[in-house]
């Protein structure tokens, strides 16, 4: 694009007042703690961890490390390699794990939110104050309280089941109830946001569409089908899509709360519940495997960036950017 | 709110009364997870896996203990890290902000796009690179090195500061320059000042994420008087969770207290209305 294009599509007051400016050379010095500092902090790691990937730079070859290709690749997607058994699963787990947990979070908030919305109740503040609370406590110190209240020897939340005489149930224990606990937690965490999210959506829809629904006589089942859902579905979309790459990527409820576990018979490089980030950070850290890690983190990288393409081509979240 | 009552139909009202008990439901759901940390801080080691929400045995011993298990280094640690953080944070956001704002240059259209595209991939991703290369460089386990890591610009509060610059009217800056002022000037002593309820706003969610930050933590820092509050609290809950869940409970509600008091300041500020007016006929 030429310059005199770009100069006429800017639309900042800025612009509009001098179309021909100058370019303003100490603009550049003004971004530069922020571009240095990204470059250097965000983006050299992230090159620097792509070319790890096609090395052998682990504890054994720590000094003398070699440029060896697409091997890490191969072995981290062969099937008999006992170091890799457990990536595909991982990766399926992932993908699971970020489209239940995610859609089941957004579900719920927008059902809390409908809830919340009704007219007919007076005292609906009292209820948003209230379900936002699990927001406003920092996610570390509670994903790591929620570790302790689902102990299955010593946790309050077995000891309350015991009083309805439901036995123990082995929360972090067992593959399947260490998943279904890492969902129903991230529940907990993330339904205030999306709760407040599409209460914001809720309150934009124009009152008029109600009131002409209404003369027409439809029940309130078809105005949430075709006022409501829709409405909010649209306002909230640019929030959703991002949110799914965040939970994609959400390390912190994984290791603070099963810590990957339970361990699988077969691998140490991976747990039942483990998520490719944290997998790629117990690979690194407690295996000193950073060549096998940063394979890990590339396909991330890899799916992070589809998820990232898909979100811009269905919303518009940086439309209007300028 | 009496008006509404009275002209409530009885389906509404049977409507709300099924709501409520569902939102009941959900609360209970909700808050009682919560108070059981509550009461677990203030239990007795013994009485642990007790469903009653009022401890058997109330004592403060646990809140004894947290200041001798090394909370108030992870505490401390964390806090100065978040304000440290949070400070250059601004100072980077801000200039970066007025420059995509105010002035005119080549990548201007596109260039916080490109970032906020490449921030998509946080260098939390890169464990194994950071790692590899602090450990080569002996660099790990220091404080300063994990500051420094946290430091790098960010292109999300950079839009969000943009946005919030961009509605101070610009002939703000245009009287400050017949009045002889460069960019500088303009950025200091008109920008800065009008900016001061974003600047509260990008500092406070800044704050609350550095403050909590595990993953990088986990990469660099060591040696327990190097913990943050993650490292720590970690720790604590997964040595002897038997033992320390009461600590663990009292260290959890203690450690609110920074964001409380960073809240309790900055709130004012933050709830502080537009500049709408300023530059009024």
């Amino acid at each position: 694009m030429s310059m005199t294009a770009e100069l006429g599509g800017e639309r900042s007051a800025n612009a509009r007042r001098h179309p021909h400016r100058k370019i303003q050379w100490s603009a550049y010095g003004y971004m530069s703690p922020a571009i240095v500092t990204m470059a250097v902090l965000s983006f050299l790691p992230m090159f620097f961890t792509i070319y790890i990937s096609f090395t052998d730079w682990n504890e054994m070859h720590f000094m003398n490390y070699h440029f060896v290709g697409w091997k890490n690749y191969i072995e981290l997607f062969s099937k008999n390699n006992p170091l890799s058994t457990a990536f595909v699963p991982t990766l399926v787990w992932t993908l699971v794990f970020t489209f239940l947990s995610t859609t089941l979070n957004y579900f719920v908030g927008l059902v809390l939110a409908v809830l919340v919305n009704d007219k007919a109740l007076r005292e609906a503040r009292l209820y948003r104050t209230l379900l936002i609370i699990p927001w406003a406590i920092p996610a570390l110190i509670s994903t790591l309280s929620w570790q302790g209240l689902l102990n299955q020897h010593y946790g309050q939340i077995n000891a309350l089941l015991h009083l309805f005489h439901i036995p123990a149930v082995p929360w972090l224990d067992t593959p399947l109830w260490a998943r279904i606990s890492v969902i129903l937690v991230n529940l907990w965490l993330s339904f205030p946001y999306f709760m407040t999210v599409c209460l914001g959506a809720l309150q934009s829809i124009p009152t008029e569409q109600y009131d002409s629904a209404a003369i027409d006589g439809t029940s309130a089942w078809q105005r949430f089908a075709y006022i409501t859902f829709p409405n909010v579905w649209r306002v909230s979309l640019p929030m959703l899509i991002p949110a799914y790459s965040a939970t994609f990527n959400n390390f912190n409820i994984i290791f603070l709360l099963t810590g990957g576990g339970p361990a699988r018979a077969s691998t140490q490089f991976a747990g039942y519940t483990d998520i490719l980030a944290s997998s790629s950070y117990k690979v690194a850290l407690q295996f000193n495997r950073y060549d096998l890690s940063a394979t890990i983190s590339v396909v991330l990288f890899v799916m992070i960036g589809l998820i990232s393409v898909f979100n811009m081509r269905f919303t518009n979240a940086f439309k209007g950017e300028d | 709110m009496k008006q509404t009552d009275v002209s409530l139909r009885p389906q509404d009202r049977a409507r709300a009364w099924v709501i409520r008990v569902v939102l009941w439901v959900v609360l209970v759901v909700t808050l009682v997870p919560l108070l059981y940390v509550v009461t677990a801080s203030f239990s007795a080691t013994q009485s642990l896996s007790s469903a009653s929400l009022i401890p058997h045995h109330p004592t403060l011993s646990n809140y004894r203990n947290v200041f001798q298990s090394g909370f108030l280094r992870w505490a401390w640690n964390s806090t100065e890290i978040a304000l440290v953080v949070s400070a250059a944070q601004l100072l980077i956001t801000s200039t970066a902000a007025y420059a995509f704002s105010r002035m005119h240059f080549i990548g201007r259209k596109y260039g916080l796009m490109t970032l906020l595209v490449l921030q998509m991939f946080p260098n939390s991703m890169a464990v194994a690179a950071i790692y590899a290369v602090l450990a080569k460089w002996g660099m790990l386990d220091r404080l300063w090195v994990y500051m420094l890591l946290l430091i790098g610009g960010s292109a999300f509060n950079i839009w969000l500061m943009k946005g919030y610059l961009d509605t101070i009217p610009i002939e703000l800056d245009e009287a400050a320059r017949v009045d002889g002022a460069g960019h500088f000037r303009i950025f200091l002593s008109v920008i800065i000042p009008l900016a001061r309820p974003m600047l509260a706003v990008v500092f406070f969610l800044s704050m609350i994420g550095f403050y909590s930050e595990y993953i990088l933590a986990g990469t660099v820092l060591q040696s327990p008087s190097n913990y943050t509050l993650g490292l720590g609290m970690y720790n604590l809950i997964n040595t002897q969770f038997a033992q320390n869940w009461g600590l663990f409970s009292a260290a959890s509600l203690l450690s609110a207290i920074p964001l409380a008091l960073a809240f309790g300041f900055l709130n004012p500020l933050m709830a502080k209305g537009l500049t709408a007016g300023a530059s009024k006929g």
